[in-house]
């Protein structure tokens, strides 16, 4: 049997603690040239996609702006498109909120950059619920938490509908639209959808409706198991296990040898996790201001606090139980005689493919292979330099190995993909 | 003729402009090459919801001309009625960073026909206008408002990158805009760092059935040069003299510009009347282009109207000052 190809998605190192911001070598995180250096990069790499994250309201700690990290992106189409201009064959996917936008806005902007790409568009659909992020739009927080998915199904339909160009007409529980468009049919028929949500409602829409799935899995098993559970969950809708790619996100740290390279690792966690951030991540579970506590001593030994309102916003919320969470990470931290720091270092860290680029190179197949992943989207520590030594020494090696492209072989993204029509557009109405 | 080199000359164009023709990005790339160099600035109107001709979104056609020109302003259209104007403040500063501060908003008030045709395309929803005139007025004001507080959000120098503090970003210098308007409030700050510019600029097309606010509110106002321009511009100029926005006159171009001599006796009377300089409308770009840029713009230049393009942002070639932060403490 012929191996697996592997996919590669480029995530612009964005607004969390993973993009080191202290480093001589960051760059900016706004200006142009940034994104220019970034795109021309990994197209020249061959990558499947460049891949942008979103978040439309800038972070709050306890109540004041949270400035330890990187913060500040463009506009997620505008940048998008922008670089569409500027590229031939990359794909550009960009992570949008289907609860604070409306379908024909969004489906015309998005019909805009598939256009303007020649047909590279993607979109990664998240449902960012909330009054936090709902104080920058008229429409502020409109939304019942356990609505999200059944609002981002509706809209996708209403979307879809939108893409076939001419005459649409939907009436739905969430909207209630008509009109006629000129734009469409779309060169890929329409954007590559992507889905990033974790829940059992979240990977049923991936399975109903997605072309790829970003998902947070990235070890071998986890990523066996989940890999697992989203295929088989194809079949109901008719859809064959080809038709939606799994792409765990994860990091890369390249070394002249395996010791270099955890060397260099090492340091890297360090800038990530610096001694205030270890403190606010510890916040985020215990729900108490920490500040008093040495970042380098132990674990409090005060509980965290389940009856007040979060005090992190505008993070993707991840510690559900936050007695739990706090029970295990105390045990860790004992059993492996952790400092506060250490523990954060130890148990936020993303999946990372370490070594030599022949042993990265190597792991990544490897993965692959086994089915914990279809490919991988990666986001480097650094802009805009990050994937620079990555696309000069791993790539040419998968590419040795047979298992990623030489050059890009469609003019599509969806063709690139070697993805089917995600659907039959219906006869459309002249 | 320190006078004569501040008359502009541009071009207006919407983004549903490439017609019949099936190939939309050979159309607009082929434009665009023609178009930079020959004039400071080019509109872009967006036709949203317009049946069947809604074209493409006019900001992020602006974000992908921008790369591929070096040195046109490019004043991109937004409906303000009918979006957010969070998502329209962060786009317009990625084109000022994408065209390094050559780019400008054409806030787009609606018209009756227009506001019912976006109105059925969005639904109906809470904290957006109903479509009588005053409540579109209102809207646009408010949200144009909206816009440029998010544009100023940011102080210059928030971003610190102190290692010693830890700190990425001074969180004093990022600020609350607390807009609260009739039919929606917003918090910001923006996502986006303040642009380049500081305030792209704001421009809007006249209407005589609008509200005179949103005009007042805007760094250039077009007018139809027919119209009774010295009468608009002492209307517009509600503080006294030089203290309303720069009025440039838009001019119709004929589809076989067959009118040269018309068109520079208009632009001619323009001037005197109070324009900062003119706009040319063009409804066939197809045919329009090739002789508005190798004959029109040339014999505007000979008569003394226009100046090569001079350079430096698009703010300071409407001779607009450097914008103040609203927000920064007073130096
Ligand atoms: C790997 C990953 C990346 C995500 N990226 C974003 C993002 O950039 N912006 C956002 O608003 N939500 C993001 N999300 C949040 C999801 O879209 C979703 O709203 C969240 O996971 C909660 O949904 P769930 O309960 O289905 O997991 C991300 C989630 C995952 C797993």
């Amino acid at each position: 049997m012929s191996k697996k190809q592997i996919i590669l998605g480029a995530q612009f190192p964005g607004v969390n603690n993973f993009t080191v911001w202290s480093d001589p070598a960051a760059g900016s995180q706004i200006a142009f040239s940034s994104f220019r250096h970034f795109a021309e990069t990994v197209e020249r790499g061959k990558f499947d996609f460049i891949f942008l994250a979103e978040g439309l309201r800038v972070r709050e700690q306890k109540g004041r702006f949270h400035e330890l990290d990187v913060v500040g992106r463009p506009n997620t189409l505008a940048i998008l498109t922008a670089l569409a201009s500027i590229t031939n064959h990359v794909g550009l996917i960009g992570t949008l909120t289907t609860t604070f936008n409306e379908p024909y806005p969004l489906a015309r902007q998005l019909a805009t950059l598939d256009i303007l790409s020649g047909g590279r568009a993607g979109w990664n659909v998240v449902t960012s619920p909330g009054a936090f992020t709902g104080a920058n739009f008229r429409r502020g927080d409109h939304l019942p938490f356990r609505e999200r998915y059944e609002r981002a199904r509706d809209f996708l339909e209403t979307a879809r509908s939108i893409w076939q160009g001419g005459d649409f007409h939907v009436r739905s529980p969430y909207f209630d639209i008509a009109g006629r468009t000129g734009a469409g049919p779309l060169p890929q028929g329409a954007p590559i959808i992507a889905q990033a949500g974790d829940s059992d409602e979240g990977r049923e829409l991936a399975a109903s409706h997605a072309d790829l799935i970003y998902s947070r899995h990235g070890t071998l098993e986890e990523g066996q198991a989940f890999y697992a559970d989203v295929k088989q969950r194809l079949a109901k809708y008719g859809r064959s296990r080809d038709a939606l790619k799994i792409l765990p996100g994860a990091n890369f740290v390249l070394g002249e040898t395996l010791e270099d390279a955890l060397e260099k690792q090492k340091a890297i966690r360090l800038q990530q996790v610096s001694p205030k951030n270890a403190i606010v991540f510890l916040e985020q579970v215990w729900n108490r201001d920490l500040t008093a506590y040495d970042p380098d001593g132990p674990l409090p030994e005060v509980d965290p606090d389940v009856a007040v309102e979060q005090l992190a916003q505008g993070r993707a919320a991840r510690y559900d139980n936050r007695l739990e969470t706090a029970r295990a990470w105390r045990e860790l931290a004992e059993r492996e005689k952790l400092s506060i720091r250490e523990l954060i270092i130890k148990v936020t860290g993303r999946k990372q493919f370490v070594g030599t680029p022949a042993q990265v190179a190597e792991e990544i197949d490897r993965y692959v292979q086994a089915d914990a992943a279809d490919g991988f989207v990666f986001a480097p520590h650094l802009t805009p330099g990050g994937f620079d030594e990555f696309v000069e020494k791993v790539i040419p090696i998968l590419q040795e190995r047979k298992v990623f492209r030489q050059d890009y072989a469609a003019p599509t993204l969806r063709g690139n993909l070697a993805l089917p029509q995600a659907w039959q557009p219906v006869a459309k109405a002249v | 003729m320190t006078q004569k080199s501040t008359f502009l000359v541009g071009f207006g164009l919407h983004a549903g402009a490439h017609g019949d023709d099936p190939d939309w990005r050979g159309f607009w790339s082929g434009l665009i090459g023609r178009l930079d160099g020959a004039a400071e600035f080019l509109t872009l109107e967006d036709r949203f919801a317009d049946p069947g001709r809604d074209g493409l979104d006019a900001i992020l056609l602006a974000n992908w001309l921008a790369p591929r020109s070096r040195d046109i302003g490019i004043i991109a259209g937004a409906p303000l009625n009918v979006l957010e104007p969070f998502h329209v403040s962060t786009a317009i500063a990625t084109l000022d960073y994408v065209s390094g501060g050559r780019a400008g908003l054409l806030a787009q008030r609606l018209d009756q026909q227009r506001s019912l045709d976006a109105g059925r395309a969005i639904g109906a929803l809470k904290g957006f206008p109903a479509v009588d005139p005053p409540s579109l007025d209102r809207d646009a004001l408010a949200a144009a408002e909206v816009v440029r507080r998010l544009w100023d959000s940011w102080e210059d120098d928030a971003v610190i990158r102190d290692v010693v503090s830890q700190r990425y970003v001074d969180g004093e210098k990022l600020h609350y805009i607390d807009f609260q308007g009739a039919d929606f409030r917003v918090l910001g700050p923006s996502i986006t760092p303040r642009p380049p510019q500081g305030q792209p600029l704001v421009a809007t097309s006249w209407t005589a059935e609008a509200d005179l606010a949103l005009a007042r509110a805007a760094d250039v106002v077009f007018v139809p040069a027919a119209s009774d321009l010295a009468g608009i511009v002492a209307k517009l100029e509600g503080d006294g003299p030089g203290t309303g926005p720069k009025v440039i006159a838009d001019l119709h171009v004929k589809p076989d510009v067959a009118d040269v001599a018309d068109l520079i006796a208009a632009a001619k009377t323009s001037e005197t009347q109070g324009a900062r300089g003119v706009r040319l409308i063009l409804t066939d770009p197809h045919r329009q282009i090739a002789p508005v840029v190798d004959t029109l713009v040339p014999a505007l230049r000979t008569a003394g109207l226009v100046a090569q393009p001079p350079g430096g942002d698009l703010r300071s070639r409407f001779g607009l000052p450097a914008a103040r932060n609203r927000y920064a403490a007073a130096a």
